[in-house]
């Protein structure tokens, strides 16, 4: 009748598909850089400007890593 | 931790097959059928990496333009994306990738690239 | 950096004794987050640990889950990240005031149609129903019960197997509702 499937394995898939698609989405911000210069600040909003430009503005800043 | 089962089917099993598609997504891994997949797949990201570079590539020719960077860095940036060119032709051949391949049609909003 | 949980309102009860957390106030809201631990790989047991600190502070408050992985440089960027969505947030948190989630998943043997669920639907607030993933997978479902109404939905998704024996339903929670945070 019933596997040995552990009721946490079954549950496993419930719980992946909430943690990794589901909940609040925090939008960051990532700064793309090339040869350690920062070219191109990307927000998640899909707001895609040039990091000269909103330096120039007083740049928002800048909460992720380079990559 | 609490048990989270509700209700449990009678019959489990059908439920048995979910193992290794929960591994892939865990662990991010190519799944079965290695080929197609996997060159559908590289199709895919190496036209994403081709946006990103021709993107940056075009910032990184207007940064130029522009002046404010220092002749070091031009230097570097222009070395950088001579590598990054290089790179990608490897990458494209070892999958057997042509430009034409590397393009998204959009439909209506036409190519990406 | 730090680890972003979930977001209740503000001031609420006290924090539980864990993961160092912290509610970080923002104008009637508050991230509850705690600092990020080294980026491993996205384990089970990670996840489950995760999971049970956000059902600990479930216990005694409502509360939008935040997605897995949240991380951001401070508390700053936390307090800033409620504001901008102050509003939505506000909204979302009252439709899931004193529920939970449950998620209910119909396999079957053969390709074929997923039972009726009026009486399901009756039972909850709110639901999230999609078709399966695969051809074993009729349906994939999120409801948004009422916390003491989980065990009468319990028993209806019991009837429905019942009356349905070629089908295995699959219902697990009550989770924090991840289903219904965004709008």
């Amino acid at each position: 009748m019933s596997s040995s499937i552990a009721g946490r394995d079954v549950a496993l898939v419930d719980l992946v598909d909430r943690l990794l698609a589901g909940g609040v989405v925090i939008a960051g911000d990532i700064t793309l850089s090339v040869a350690d210069i920062d070219l191109v600040h990307v927000s998640l909003r899909a707001l895609v400007s040039s990091v000269p430009s909103l330096e120039a503005r007083g740049a928002m800043p800048r909460m992720g890593d380079s990559l | 931790m609490t048990d989270k089962i509700l209700h449990l089917p009678p019959d489990l099993d059908l439920f048995a097959s979910e193992r290794p598609r929960l591994d892939n997504a865990l662990t991010r891994r190519i799944g079965a059928d290695p080929e197609n997949l996997e060159r559908g797949l590289a199709q895919l990201v190496l036209t994403v990496v081709e946006l990103l570079r021709q993107l940056m590539e075009r910032q990184a020719l207007r940064r130029i333009d522009a002046g404010g960077l220092t002749p070091e860095q031009e230097e570097r940036l222009g070395q950088t994306f001579l590598e990054l060119s290089r790179r990608m032709d490897e990458l494209k051949s070892e999958f057997g990738l042509d430009d034409e391949d590397l393009n998204l049609n959009l439909g209506p909003l036409g190519n990406l690239l | 950096m730090i680890e972003l949980y979930a977001i209740a309102r503000h001031p609420g009860p006290p924090l539980p004794d864990l993961a160092q957390l912290r509610a970080v106030p923002s104008n009637g809201l508050a991230a509850l987050c705690g600092p990020a631990a080294d980026e491993g790989e996205t384990t089970e047991e990670a996840l489950w640990r995760h999971e049970e600190i956000v059902e600990a502070l479930m216990l005694d408050r409502d509360l939008l889950p935040v997605r897995y992985g949240t991380r951001l440089a401070d508390e700053q960027a936390a307090a800033d990240a409620v504001a901008e969505r102050r509003g939505e947030l506000l909204a979302a948190l009252e439709h899931v005031r004193g529920a939970v989630e449950l998620s209910l998943r119909v396999r079957a043997r053969s390709p074929g149609r997923a039972p009726e669920l009026h009486a399901l639907r009756s039972l909850a607030r709110d639901q999230v129903e999609r078709p399966g993933r695969d051809e074993h997978e009729l349906l994939r479902a999120a409801y948004l019960v009422d916390r003491d109404a989980v065990e009468r939905f319990s028993e209806e998704v019991a009837r429905l197997q019942d009356a349905n024996p070629e089908l295995a339903l699959l219902l697990t929670g009550p989770w924090p509702p991840y289903s219904f945070s965004q709008r």
